[in-house]
């Protein structure tokens, strides 16, 4: 083995992760010299509160796009969870059961989306996009613009709460993101998920139960939809069926730029977590720096594209030898 | 008896003539509870009210065609209202119209050009290009109208958009000319035979020594300038121009493609089947008013959107595994 140095360099596996964690050392140390108040701890768990529903929701995402598939829907199923919660409790008063029943329908509207795509075998960006619509429909038209409110201070405590100086949400996304990850790298389904989104028929012909496999990715993706409408509700204390409105494209951003490809088959939970700290920081400061609010905005659609694009330009030369060979 | 239950099939898989069916369908119901349906003056309305996606529509379908996809549409909408409006409104730069709307157009057609570099050249995938303009447009909208709406677009103009040449506004001869060249490039055109072979297989093409390139900025560009054209048409209509034009409306779009029966995977589609979906997509909002379901009904609308995708979607995979074609 007398590799060369650039041959090294070629095999070191976590070149997009140390790139973002460049960028975002640098960031954070512009920052820092620019607006000393924003590196403190306290400034910055302030500015982590409305951070975990989109943490909450790209786990599935993950998951999903490693796949090689899609979910539009999150948002609108946030929505959908929303009503359900807000309904029950004008009707139980009991948060228990309105959480039940919240976390049951993201469930039941994943279930919807992964028959959709797994036995019907429609194209999931099809699907989701459907789902999109139907799901806020419903949302809009069950509840009819009202919105729920007055949950009780005890509820509002899981979003607002801190524990040993840490937001509760965040033990929940911890012990959430552990597990999707330990389970992503560690187990034969998760590794399956790969295969599937490398070369779905090769999985097929492997033995590897492909429509299962991707039911429960986007029944999950449903129940986490359901857990980050609790932590959302419990935070403004309103539910309403606008709940979680473009909360998809921030969730696949943070996915994207966190380095999973599109198309399926590569990345990985740490790559997603870093890809929403970066994505949270940049947001955090460019609003609070400059005071204007689009630039937010702006910053993240192109750092979407940019992110994506210097990648390509990197692996420019393996990709395309990897397509004729396939081919 | 077998070629009469295969010729059965054959023509309920036919898009186009579903479609009509259920236009049709939907007509004979609301027209059975309130005649007024049928007059004159709603049929005029309904199409003056389609004319501004069946435009746009035409642009993404080309791009679906090949492979790609578009979800942009909206957000440019309403940037190119702003950039128009700032040029030719009076109180702000004054340009003449004359001026004023050869530049939108042309930067509708430059703004696509970017896109559809990013995606040909930069070989980022089309979804992640047009998600982060999706969100980044939007930014630049508001930041450029400063939280104020424009009003005070030149009176020939909205006279133009609302009475129009002969009788039918400037929408309908701009969608009536969009349709007949779109039809002619697709039918009548090298081009178009090529925009379907890049659907079908982009290998192929290159074997073929055909540029996919020049193929994609085409369309993406093509796309921009009809996005520019319907926000010239349809944006003067309204009383004052708001940074909130077009939203969702790129979802319309897809959504009007796809029901049309264009394979999201390229290659496969009709546009008569496209202009049918956009019918019956407008045909919704007048007919759930016409059935006087009030306003409780009318937030029903997105969902019987979604519903209508799924219901596309569903029936072409259905029907097309009953006729037993290599899917």
């Amino acid at each position: 083995m007398n590799l060369s140095f650039v041959d090294r360099l070629r095999q070191f596996r976590w070149w997009h992760e140390a790139v973002l964690v460049v960028l975002l050392l640098g960031l954070l140390a512009f920052s820092g010299a620019v607006m000393p108040n924003f590196l403190t701890l306290r400034g910055q768990l302030l500015l982590s509160r409305h951070v975990w529903e989109f943490a909450i929701l790209s786990l599935g995402m993950t998951l999903i796009i490693i796949s090689g598939g899609i979910d539009l829907s999150v948002g609108s199923a946030m929505g959908l969870c929303a009503v359900m919660f807000g309904i029950c409790y004008v009707n139980s008063g009991s948060l228990l059961l309105s959480c039940i029943a919240c976390i049951a329908t993201g469930v039941a509207g994943g279930m919807l989306n992964g028959i959709l795509v797994a036995k019907i075998k429609v194209h999931p960006l099809i699907v989701t996009l459907a789902t999109y619509a139907a799901f806020r429909g419903i949302a809009e038209g069950i509840s009819q613009g009202e919105s729920y409110s007055k949950f009780g201070d005890a509820f509002s405590q899981f979003a607002r709460g801190m524990w040993f100086g840490v937001p509760i949400p965040a033990y929940v996304f911890a012990v959430l993101a552990t597990g999707f990850a330990v389970f992503l790298a560690k187990t034969p389904t998760g590794r399956f998920i790969y295969a599937i989104g490398h070369n779905e028929r090769a999985a097929r012909f492997s033995g590897v139960s492909v429509g299962g496999i991707k039911f429960w990715l986007y029944a999950t993706s449903g129940l986490l939809a359901g857990l980050a409408t609790i932590v959302y509700i419990s935070r403004f204390d309103t539910a309403k069926a606008d709940a979680g409105k473009g909360f998809e494209l921030e969730v696949i951003t943070a996915v994207v730029v966190g380095g999973t490809s599109i198309f399926g088959g590569r990345g990985h939970i740490v790559g997603t977590v870093l890809g929403l700290v970066l994505i949270h920081e940049t947001r955090s400061f460019v609003s609070r720096y400059w005071r204007i609010d689009e630039l937010k905005a702006i910053v993240i659609g192109f750092l979407l594209i940019v992110s994506v694009l210097a990648y390509r330009a990197v692996t420019r030369k393996r990709t395309q030898s990897v397509i004729v060979l396939n081919d | 008896m077998k070629g009469f239950r295969n010729s059965f099939a054959t023509t309920l898989q036919n898009r186009e003539f579903g479609l009509v069916l259920l236009i049709g369908a939907i007509t004979f119901v609301v027209a059975w509870f309130d005649a007024g349906f049928l007059a004159v003056g709603n049929l005029r309305d309904i199409i003056v009210r389609s004319a501004p996606t069946a435009i746009v529509a035409c642009g993404v379908m080309l791009v679906v065609v090949t492979g790609e996809i578009d979800i942009s549409v909206g957000s440019l909408m309403a940037l190119l209202a702003a950039v128009m409006g700032l040029m030719i409104s009076t109180g702000e730069w004054n340009l003449s119209m004359w001026i004023g709307i050869p530049l939108t157009l042309l930067a509708g057609t430059l703004i696509g050009l970017c896109t559809g570099t990013l995606v040909a050249i930069g070989r980022v995938p089309s979804i992640i290009v047009t998600l982060g303009l999706l969100t980044a447009l939007r930014g630049i909208t508001t930041l450029l109208m400063g939280g104020e709406n424009i009003d005070g677009l030149p009176r020939e103009l909205s006279s133009l958009c609302k009475q129009g040449i002969l009788g039918m506004p400037l929408a309908i001869w701009a969608a009536a000319v969009v349709i007949a060249v779109t039809a002619t490039i697709i039918r009548q055109t090298p081009v178009g035979l090529r925009l379907f072979a890049v659907g079908s297989s982009a290998y192929s093409v290159k074997m073929s020594g055909l540029s996919e390139t020049r193929l994609k900025l085409f369309v993406f560009a093509y796309t921009g300038f009809l996005t520019a054209l319907a926000t010239i048409v349809d944006v003067p209509r309204l009383p004052k121009i708001e940074s909130g034009i077009g939203s969702e409306f790129e979802l319309l779009v897809v959504t009007c493609v796809v029901v049309g029966g264009v394979s999201i995977s390229g290659g496969r589609g009709r546009l008569a089947g496209v202009l049918l979906a956009v019918v019956l997509m407008t045909m919704i909002r007048p007919v759930l008013t016409f059935l006087d379901v009030g306003e409780a009904g009318e937030k029903w609308t997105k969902a019987i959107q979604g519903l209508f995708i799924m219901l596309a979607v569903i029936s072409d995979s259905v029907l097309s595994r009953h006729s037993g074609r290599e899917r």
